[in-house]
């Protein structure tokens, strides 16, 4: 249908040359648009991963662009709106995206601010180097805030922000590799001092670090045991039931005192 | 209710015609619907981060929301949008009658999307699915769920006010075109709120997906 048909059916002298949208194709419009609706929805009940997201976002561009283009008349219109709705999604997108190259960048410690936060008092769990329901339920309430935007949430080193580090992070459900090896008492040790792009832990409660080993092995196939050596090279005295700290190591890591300090 | 013509609308003389009149109009009302993506986009962008920082709670928090009522909404906008395009196109063409009638309907279904979203809100409240610490649910267990209410109550509220001063302004051209003051030589008031109309439309066809089926 071309700007000229219409031009011809609507001779008023105000405004001459502007696009009247025929009925039909009004219809055909709305009809589209419900179309892609149910299309949306139907398609919502697979599951196609992060797949989901881009196809629902693809069919909401489509839907979107007929409403810009045949309902408020893009298409027929001056160049110049086109111009200023184009440059509306552009601020946009710099919006976004710039969040996100800082999302992407930061440190897991400066997400949480509760990672700043002072150990917590005395131990909750007894002996909680030795793994049980109860610390596996805390490590994954914990790993969910602290681990998933590097190490993905079922650990398998996918996080949003795995793709900004080298080396990666780590794969938990793989017995391979593992840096300091995957004892607990050694991934303790990772957690405790950090490893390559991971930053130090060791301002999480023993309680905390604990339960986040426990479940990240959990992830995994079965890892090997802790002998009482291996314990006492941490600094843990496996003879007492809080360790032999009374209730927290209450040392922080140089880096996480400096921030506090500049707080 | 007259479907005569429309009186001559004498252009304000700063404007070479009244053509050029309208041209400015709807250029200003361009601008003024980027400043209403801006004004949307901030909470895109909280969803955004907040959805990549929180992906499993985002997905148990969304499948609360019932998108049978998302997506009747949607049918209700979408069929909106169709009626509003219907009332400009017929004061464009001098039938007034139409138009008005047009403009009724586009009404009506904003009444009906609001009675959905007055369904739908109850629902949440009665559930204790609530922004921040207003949160009170055991069916959500996840420490940072009540994140998900403050983006859902966010958006959602913002383009429900959106609605409701859509209908102010149909309600204003439907008064002002049953009164004969819109025809085919001056219709710019009606084709504002057209677009205006459009963009609420818009916004929603995005908000839908987000939060009712992805989440």
């Amino acid at each position: 249908m071309s700007h000229h048909d219409h031009h011809s059916d609507n001779e008023h002298s105000g405004s001459s040359h502007h696009f009247i949208l025929p009925d039909k194709l009004a219809y055909k419009i709305a009809g589209a648009l419900l179309f892609f609706t149910f299309i949306t929805v139907w398609i919502g009940q697979f599951d196609f991963g992060k797949w989901n997201f881009f196809v629902a976002m693809l069919i909401a561009t489509v839907k979107g662009s007929l409403v810009a283009l045949f309902f408020m008349g893009l298409k027929y219109d001056k160049k110049e709106n086109t111009v200023i709705m184009i440059g509306s999604l552009l601020f946009f997108a710099i919006f976004m995206a710039l969040t996100f190259t800082d999302l992407l960048f930061r440190q897991p410690m400066n997400i949480n601010p509760a990672l700043l936060a002072p150990p917590k008092g005395a131990s909750q769990f007894k002996r909680a180097w030795v793994s049980s329901p109860e610390l596996l339920k805390h490590g994954e309430e914990l790993f969910k805030m602290q681990c998933v935007s590097c190490h993905g949430d079922r650990g398998a080193g996918d996080g949003v922000a795995a793709a900004a580090l080298n080396p990666k992070p780590r794969n938990f459900t793989l017995d391979a590799d593992w840096v300091n090896g995957r004892k607990p008492s050694q991934v303790f040790e990772t957690l405790t001092k950090g490893v390559n792009a991971m930053p130090s832990f060791g301002s999480l409660s023993l309680d905390d670090r604990w339960s986040l080993v426990h479940y990240v092995l959990a992830l995994g196939p079965d890892a090997p045991k802790d002998t009482d050596a291996d314990l006492v090279k941490v600094g843990i005295d496996p003879t007492k039931e809080d360790g032999g700290l009374g209730g927290g190591d209450k040392s922080i890591p140089i880096d996480t005192a400096i921030d506090l300090m500049a707080e | 209710m007259s479907s005569t013509p429309a009186h001559a609308h004498h252009h304000a003389h700063h404007f070479k015609s009244a053509d050029h009149e309208f041209e400015s109009a709807k250029q200003g009302m361009w601008i003024f619907l980027l400043t209403e993506v801006l004004f949307f986009s901030g909470l895109f962008v909280a969803f955004g981060v907040f959805r990549a920082l929180y992906p499993d709670m985002f997905h148990e928090a969304h499948k609360m929301l019932d998108w049978r009522m998302g997506a009747t909404n949607t049918v209700i906008l979408i069929t909106s949008s169709l009626t509003m395009a219907m009332a400009v196109s017929s004061v464009q063409t001098g039938k007034t009658t139409r138009a008005v009638w047009s403009l009724v309907f586009t009404l009506l279904l904003a009444c009906g999307f609001l009675v959905v979203k007055y369904f739908e809100y109850s629902q949440k409240i009665h559930h204790g699915l609530l922004p921040g610490a207003l949160f009170n649910s055991e069916h959500l267990t996840h420490p940072k769920a009540p994140l998900f209410f403050s983006i859902y109550f966010g958006s959602t509220g913002l383009h429900a006010f959106h609605v409701i001063c859509g209908m102010g302004v149909i309600a204003w051209v439907l008064k002002r075109t049953a009164n004969g003051e819109f025809g085919p030589n001056y219709y710019t008031p009606v084709e504002m709120v057209g677009l205006y109309w459009h963009f609420v439309d818009l916004v929603w066809i995005y908000l839908f997906p987000l939060l009712y089926l992805v989440g």
